[in-house]
Order: C-alpha cells, then structure tokens, then sequence
C-alpha cells in the first residue's frame, strides 16, 4: 500500500509519464502491449497512475461513499475492453470517458441525488466542511467542477490534468480561472445567505 | 488570486488556494490495491485482419497454381509437321525434306540459310496451326474432377475475400468506448 502510494505521489510530480528506455514512446504504450499479451499483473501500474484521475472523475458526479468501489469496477471494465484502444496514449481520456459513463449508469440505475440545496449548505457556510465545497463545486459545470476536483482534490497541476484528460493545457488554465471564479461565487452567495440568514 | 499557483503550485502561495487544497485535499484518492480476479484477462487484440489478408493470398496463390496446372494438362498435343494430314497434297517425298532437296543442289561452300526462300507458289494453302481455333477434347472424369476442385477453391477464395471486405467495413471506429 505504502509502496504503491509512493509510486502514485512520484508519477504525479513527474508530469508527463516516459518510458525510461525510450524517449519518444509513453510508457502507457508498453504497459497496455504487455497487458495485452497477457501480462495482466502490469495493469497494476496503469491503475497506479490512472486511478486519481478516476477518482476525481468520480467524486464530481456520485456520492463518495461510492467512488471507491466504482474506481475498482472501471478498471476491471477497462481491463476486459483494452484491446478496443487503438491508440495507447489516449488512456487517460479513454479511462476518464468509461468513469463519466459509470456515473451516467449509476444514476439511471439508482435514481440518488447528490444535488445539495444551497441553503442547507449555506447554513454552515463559516465553518465550511470539505463535503460541504465538494457540493458546491457539484453545481458548477462538468467542465470547471472535473478540473478543480483534479486540481484542489486529486492534488494535480494544470499540466498535469491536461496530459491526463487530454485537453489542452490552454483549455485547463481557463477551465480552472473561470470554475474558480465561479466557484468564489458561490461561496460569496453562501457566506451571505449565513449572515442575513436566508 | 496568484494565477501562477492555481496553475501550477509556482510562485507565490495564494492563501485562499491553499485553504481550498488543505480542505479538500481530505477527500484525495486512497490508494488500494487492485482486485483482478484470476479468470479475468484482457480482450484479444484484433488480429483477424492480417489473417484474413494472409488466407486469401494463400487461397488465391493455390487457385492460380491449380489454374495453371489443369490448363497445361488439358492443352492438345502440338501438331507434328510430319504427320499426314487427310486431303493435303504432299509435295515432296517424306524421305527426302525440303531443305535437303535444296541443299543438294547448292554448289560447295553454300548452305541453305544463305538461301533466301521464295514462298512456294504451288505448295497448297494451309492454315498456320498456331492460330487455328480448335474446340477442346472432351474433358475425362479426372479432368472434371480436377475442374470442379478448382471452381470450389475459387468460390472459397471468393467467399473468404467478402467475408474479409465485410468484416473491415463493420469495424468499430477508433477508440470506441463501450460499456
């Protein structure tokens, strides 16, 4: 465990992910060749790498108690439908897209929300929990709320959620200025409803 | 707000970044070990397609070699200069050819290459055999055998060609994702 979030914590410093052998080629690209010729245990280290990407993902779209569980479903899912990504430097989004599509079946099939009414949260909005701006960051957008989540949750620089997602970074950077604004918003909105009351 | 830290932790800290980070940075992923299960194992990677490539060239490759075997075998035999042909005048004694003939009445020294020929004006018209057009002998029972194994290797070769063409038609387009 210790080993494996040592790892994590290691390839999230690093940026973008290279091969030490070669420069030109991501490491993905041999991990999913070795997985694909059978070496099932080397997924181990995509789901080391991918799995915080899937996670904030995750968080931004079921209930917590939930993510755990369904980070293990999608990468046993991405496991058995490997050999449909034709393009190995395109895991990240690939991962990211089957995770926002969990999410969509976990909703058709449960029917919870986790919409939080603005005034409930806004009652303790001067002592804010962590759940609490998790919520408030559920209301924004899909783009800006993925973006923050990865940013101020995950712990992943811009650079970083652009060489996961796929965006670009321009896209990122502006994705994260405007969710951030945004999101100030609404926590202004909610400080003031605590103090009037309302 | 510092921009440079939003962006990429450069810089001067941003103390109400920093307090989104302390915060939320509670719920950040906890790494657990991953559960695959033995029966588990990923998909086959597509390699129909080079196989099917491969089969067809074979099969195509063993349609022309039986093609070329069975249309040699069924050629008619040459036509021999020799042999009497019925209604045909002969002009010349079949002991003593042509060439000998002239030969023998060349003086020394010159053969009969150095002899330009006239075309022989009596000799009577006869077809060149080689652009006759002869019906073919009737086929033996081996030789339809043989035919029918090559129409039946060639309606294979044609059958695994469209099944081939059909499959790369209906592939999935790139990076489909499905659940």
């Amino acid at each position: 465990m210790i080993e494996a979030e040592a790892t994590a914590e290691m390839l999230l410093m690093t940026g973008a992910f290279r091969s030490p052998l070669t420069n030109d080629e991501p490491i993905e690209h041999a991990l999913i060749s070795a997985v694909l010729d059978g070496e099932t245990d080397r997924f181990g280290r995509l789901y080391e790498m991918y799995a915080p990407l899937v996670h904030g993902v995750l968080l931004t779209r079921v209930p917590r108690e939930e993510v755990d569980d369904l980070v293990q479903d999608i990468f046993l899912h991405a496991l058995r439908k490997l050999h449909t990504l034709r393009n190995p430097a395109a895991f990240g989004p690939w991962i990211a897209m089957i995770a926002r599509n969990r999410a969509m079946d976990f909703h058709r099939a449960t029917r919870v929300t986790v919409e939080v009414d603005e005034n409930t949260a806004a009652a303790k909005s001067l002592n804010r929990t962590a759940k609490e701006i998790l919520d408030l960051i559920r209301q924004l957008p899909d783009t800006y709320r993925e973006t923050l989540v990865l940013r101020f949750v995950e712990g992943m620089t811009g650079p970083e959620i652009a060489a996961r997602t796929g965006l670009t970074p321009a896209s990122v950077r502006v994705n994260l200025h405007r969710g951030m604004k945004m999101l100030r918003e609404k926590m202004g909105v909610a400080v003031t409803r605590a103090a009037t009351g309302g | 707000m510092n921009d440079k830290y939003l962006w990429d932790r450069s810089g001067e800290p941003d103390a109400e970044i920093r307090q989104l980070e302390e915060l939320l940075g509670t719920l950040k992923y906890q790494p657990r070990p991953l559960q695959i299960p033995s029966t588990l194992r990923a998909g086959r990677r597509r390699t129909f397609i080079p196989l099917a490539i491969a089969a067809a060239i074979a099969l195509v490759m063993i349609a022309a070699g039986l093609w070329i075997h069975f249309t040699r075998s069924s050629a008619p035999p040459a036509i021999q200069e020799s042999e009497a042909q019925p209604g045909q005048v002969p002009n010349q004694t079949p002991s003593q050819p042509q060439d000998q003939i002239v030969n023998s009445t060349l003086p020394d020294g010159i053969t009969g290459r150095d002899v330009v020929r006239k075309p022989n004006l009596n000799r009577p018209a006869r077809n060149n055999p080689r652009y006759i057009r002869r019906t073919p002998p009737p086929l033996t029972e081996q030789e339809l055998a043989e035919k029918d194994q090559v129409l039946i290797a060639l309606r294979l070769a044609s059958a695994k060609l469209n099944l081939a063409q059909r499959k790369t038609q209906t592939l999935p387009q790139v990076n489909t994702i499905r659940n």
